[in-house]
């Protein structure tokens, strides 16, 4: 077997056709630059916000002390330049008609469109904090705006943490917004990072499965290669091999490009990247695939079209896997994707190793395809 | 004349026959071809020249086909045996676009073949070199994408890459296909010019009859059976008078004239060449061909010119196919 230089004739063919190239490496780095520099810097907005503190009015109930120095750290957080808010007013109420005025004032203010945002700080504000308590934090958000009651909602997470730092409690905060575990924090690049567990495998496959599946079927002397002494085997070895190398190299562009933009990794980076290579190598032996079973250049991109849709659909993304029928997750198991993003959302968000058995999946799905591309090249008629 | 000892035996087909499905594409074909030998193998399409090729040069199974057959004294078949003669073998398709990479330069090209054959990528080019010389390939195209070449230049880079790895024979299919009247001959020497200096023996697969000039030996093949298997000079000289003819312009030439000519009792036959040429083929022509002129004008048919001349390989073909269909009409 001649393997180096078929690799090399690969390899050249590949460099030739700049076209396909420049779309495999621009791609991915314009998406990553969307969902990262566009939108993605974590809060994605600043908004104007006033405080109405009830903090001053007398609270009945449960609490030994009457602590009311808690608001005023609140409402200096926001005075001092937050990257989400800033503070336009803020109104100290000592009793329920000054808080009436305060609140159609704040009212008047969002529908005007002064303020984005208005917060109320209950009476016992400070005592819930003194006590360890969970705390009210109530909120109006001007809600004609979809996008900015989103925004709001990751935005808020700033002043909060910083208040914690501030006043060295833990208090919780009882908000409209879930807690989430193993979240992507505020500070760092959260639509990107979010994004990131589907979009940067579905392009790795993508784009590879995209380069490889016409690298049989428009190869005009491909067949010639058979009246000399190099196999078929070699060749389907040597389209894996060329395409393998430049998947290599887009996923180091995208892992490079992901880390600029704001790449929030807990787990070790090096295992990230070898889960990409792994997801990438399915998308090369499933183009690999099509290739093989093609007629002509239009069938191949049809069943590209086909296999990127079912990939797509069978991520594991769209519907929960745990909820299928054994039958469907047998089929959602079948496509790299069902592994390839469970891994990925590991490594990054919880910080633990390759799972074993999921990277074997992933192995163990190209290295199915690619002998599917062998036999059906092995099976196929050529003729010069 | 070539030396025909055994040792020059480069390939060897007989009783070769070939089915497909049952069905018998190829009949009973046997010759033998000595190093050096340019062979033209003509036919109409169907003939079976193609699948003959197919045979040589390790494309069929061996379960389609029986007899004896070796190349390079290796008989096609086992794996080993293909893998053998394929590294002995060179081929260059009727279509550049089965055989080149046209995004890629000349010399890449022959580099990514040489390389299926184990050559270095020095040596591929030492030899690619030599190559394009003597195919006169000019060498300020010869880093540049084949796009840019003429189609003549990317017929010869075609050429190159078949013979980069020295092969024993070389299988050429329609070589002067889709090339313009007069780069066809261009073609033709620069295949003559190439057996000569490389000595390499060659198989040309064409329905252009111009070819076998440049033949050593042709075959003529018709629905899978083998015609004729000889030097183009004897098989012209099979023909009526050694091949000798005469030919005619006659001033209002048709098919009463025609039909008139034929009826001269040593009339071998007769062929309409031109609007007013006819060529005729007579028995003893050097005995006859005072007679033949005086029952032409006493039919008052008025010749305008004649000549004497001696049979191409082309009317050769056109009367050796015409027998064989009248031979088979008969028959049925």
């Amino acid at each position: 077997m001649y393997i180096s230089g078929l690799v090399r004739k690969e390899l050249g063919r590949l460099r030739s056709d700049k076209r396909t190239l420049i779309l495999l490496f621009t791609i991915p780095l314009i998406l990553i630059i969307i969902f990262g520099l566009t939108s993605g810097g974590g809060p994605s907005g600043f908004f104007r916000a006033a405080i109405i503190t009830k903090d001053d009015m007398d609270c009945f109930g449960d609490f030994p002390s009457n602590s009311t120095e808690y608001d005023d750290v609140f409402i200096s957080i926001f005075q001092n330049n937050l990257t989400s808010f800033g503070l336009e007013t803020y109104y100290n109420v000592s009793n329920e008609f000054a808080y009436n005025n305060a609140y159609i004032e704040c009212e008047q203010m969002l529908k005007n469109e002064i303020i984005d945002v208005f917060i109320v700080l209950v009476e016992n504000f400070s005592e819930t904090i003194e006590n360890n308590v969970n705390t009210e934090l109530l909120y109006f958000i001007d809600a004609s705006n979809f996008d900015a009651i989103k925004s709001i909602n990751v935005s808020m997470l700033e002043p909060i943490s910083l208040f914690k730092l501030e006043i060295g409690k833990t208090a919780n905060f009882s908000m409209l917004i879930p807690y989430l575990e193993f979240e992507v924090p505020f500070w760092e690049s959260q639509v990107l990072n979010y994004a990131f567990a589907l979009t940067i495998p579905l392009i790795i496959i993508g784009t590879t499965m995209n380069l490889s599946c016409l690298s049989i079927v428009s190869e005009g002397p491909l067949p010639r290669m058979l009246i000399t002494p190099t196999s078929k085997k070699s060749i389907i070895l040597s389209k894996l091999i060329a395409n393998s190398l430049i998947m290599i190299l887009q996923a180091g562009e995208i892992f490079i490009a992901t880390a600029i933009f704001g790449l929030y990794c807990l787990g070790s980076l090096f295992e990230l990247f070898l889960v990409f290579l792994a997801i990438g190598l399915c998308g090369v032996s499933m183009g690999l695939f099509i290739s093989s079973i093609s007629k002509t250049d239009q069938q191949a991109n049809q069943l590209y079209m086909v296999f990127f849709i079912v990939v797509l659909l069978f991520s594991g993304q769209f519907v929960s896997v745990g909820s299928l029928p054994p039958s469907m997750k047998v089929i959602i198991y079948s496509f790299p994707l069902g592994y390839g993003i469970p891994l990925v959302l590991d490594i990054t968000l919880k910080g633990v190793s390759i799972h074993f058995g999921l990277f074997s999946g992933l192995l163990i799905i190209s290295t199915v395809y690619v002998i599917l591309a062998y036999l059906s090249y092995l099976f196929k008629k050529v003729e010069v | 004349m070539k030396n025909k000892s055994p040792k020059n035996l480069v390939v060897n087909v007989k009783n070769l026959e070939v089915f497909f499905k049952k069905k018998q594409i190829i009949n009973n074909v046997s010759f033998q071809v000595y190093k050096g030998e340019i062979i033209g193998l003509f036919g109409i399409s169907g003939a079976g020249k193609t699948t003959i090729i197919r045979v040589l040069t390790c494309q069929i199974k061996k379960k389609h086909w029986k007899g004896i057959v070796t190349v390079t004294n290796i008989t096609p078949g086992k794996k080993q045996n293909n893998s053998k003669i394929l590294e002995k073998i060179g081929y260059v398709p009727q279509l550049e676009l089965l055989n080149l990479y046209y995004d890629l330069s000349p010399l890449v090209n022959v580099e990514i073949f040489a390389s299926n054959y184990g050559i270095k990528k020095d040596n591929a080019l030492k030899i690619a070199r030599d190559l394009f010389k003597i195919l006169d390939i000019p060498e300020d195209t010869w880093n540049n994408p084949l796009k840019n070449l003429s189609g003549g230049e990317k017929k010869r880079v075609s050429m190159a890459i078949g013979l980069i790895h020295k092969p024993s024979v070389l299988f050429l299919d329609e070589p002067t296909t889709g090339v313009d009247a007069n780069k066809r001959y261009d073609i033709l020497n620069y295949l003559k010019k190439l057996n000569r200096k490389l000595g390499t023996t060659m198989f040309i697969i064409t329905h252009d009859l111009e070819a076998a000039l440049v033949c050593d030996k042709t075959a003529i093949l018709r629905e899978g059976k083998l015609l004729e298997f000889d030097t183009p000079y004897k098989l012209i000289s099979s023909l009526a008078s050694d091949g000798q003819l005469v030919r005619f312009t006659i001033e209002n030439l048709d098919e009463k004239i025609i039909k008139k000519i034929k009826q001269y009792p040593l009339c071998k036959d007769i062929s309409r060449t031109g609007n007013n040429v006819i060529e005729v083929f007579i028995q003893d022509l050097e005995q006859n061909y005072s007679n033949l002129i005086e029952y032409i004008i006493n039919n008052n048919i008025k010749i305008i010119s004649m000549s004497r001349d001696i049979a191409n390989f082309r009317r050769y073909f056109q009367l050796r196919i015409k027998e064989e269909e009248e031979k088979e009409f008969k028959e049925k």
